[in-house]
């Protein structure tokens, strides 16, 4: 196993919604293009799909609540205190 | 939170540094992504050190998670495959933490909402070895066991009592709610852990067998990011951990 490889194809898998569709329609095929093992990509064909899904929304929430400048309530509070 | 502190205004670190000359103040870091087969950042490494320099906490922590790969920043915390590279990378970089910022972080277990891919032991083995591996301690979020052995059917308490009770070093609590994978997926629950919900009735079962095996004092925090209910119902958790651990405790005693 390659595993710096498979943490990026997991990566892509979780923020990219066109990589997650096609590797949904034929995971081997993903896999191979990413220069994945036979025996993993074989394992990959069992992912938890379920979890796949609710994982990529997940964090798909968090990045675009970054990316809308939500800010937890510790930024506010420290946004108050440097004002003073 | 370790983070908001990178970049913010010396007013705004002088302040934090003060609040934790008079009470303790831990700081929890979500960035670093330690957990991975590949070395952390260096240069983040570096700059959440200098936070916790500045500010002279009782303690920090991190998740033990990745955060990106291959150059994808994921966005939040993702379970990693569960292998010996894994366990090997987040040894090596706990290492790299403890020695810029000239402290050892607790580090967390983290909820997923997908059973890691490709891993090859299950999650108290995993978190087992990176402990022994890494000689930090676990900041044990029960929540984030709970919703774990929900998800994938697991016995949470078994999880407990694998885990050394002398490595963990601080607890924490949360509640979540659930959701639900599209049909296309089987409609599936999940728990979410949201840190917007009152902690569960099975997370206090969880601290009493934590307080009845653990030696060392428990820092316990109530995870709390919105939806904040009246103070009087979350100090209500504050005291139904309390009796929790002394429960616990007493049964340690008695036993």
């Amino acid at each position: 196993m390659n595993d710096a490889r498979i943490e990026a194809f997991l990566a892509r898998l979780y923020v990219d919604d066109l990589a997650r569709a096609r590797f949904l329609r034929d995971p081997g095929g993903e896999a191979a293009a990413a220069g994945i093992g036979a025996a993993d990509r074989a394992r990959l064909g069992l992912i938890d799909r379920a979890g796949l899904e609710l994982a990529a929304l997940s964090f798909g929430r968090k990045r675009a609540g970054k990316l809308h400048g939500r800010r937890t309530g510790a930024r506010r509070l420290l946004s108050r205190i440097a004002r003073r | 939170m370790a983070d908001d502190l990178v970049g913010a205004p010396a007013a705004a670190r002088r302040a934090v540094r003060t609040l934790a000359a008079q009470v303790p103040v831990t700081l929890h870091a979500v960035s670093l992504g330690l957990a991975t087969a590949a070395p952390a950042d260096e240069a983040h490494i570096s700059r959440i050190a200098r936070v916790v320099d500045a500010v002279g906490p009782e303690s920090w922590s991190e998740h033990l998670a990745f955060v990106r790969a291959g150059g994808i920043e994921i966005g939040h915390l993702a379970a990693p495959p569960r292998t010996a590279a894994t366990v090997e990378g987040a040894a090596q970089n706990i290492d790299a933490a403890s020695r810029i910022s000239g402290g050892r972080p607790l580090v967390e277990n983290v909820a997923t909402l997908i059973d890691p891919p490709l891993s090859d032991r299950d999650e108290a083995t995993w978190i087992c070895e990176v402990l022994d591996a890494s000689g930090a301690d676990l900041l044990l979020d029960l929540h984030n066991l709970h919703a774990n052995a929900t998800n994938f059917r697991f016995d949470a308490g078994e999880f407990v009592r694998k885990i050394p009770a002398d490595r963990i070093g601080a607890v924490h609590l949360s509640g979540g709610r659930w959701i639900v994978s599209s049909e296309a997926t089987g409609s599936e629950r999940r728990l979410l852990d949201d840190h917007l919900h009152d902690v569960p009735d099975p997370v206090y079962e969880l601290l009493v067998e934590v307080a009845t095996r653990s030696p060392r004092p428990l820092t316990v925090i109530l995870e709390r990011d919105g939806k904040f209910p009246p103070m009087d119902r979350l100090l209500a958790q504050l005291d139904r951990a309390r009796a929790a651990i002394a429960k616990g405790r007493a049964m340690a005693v008695a036993a």
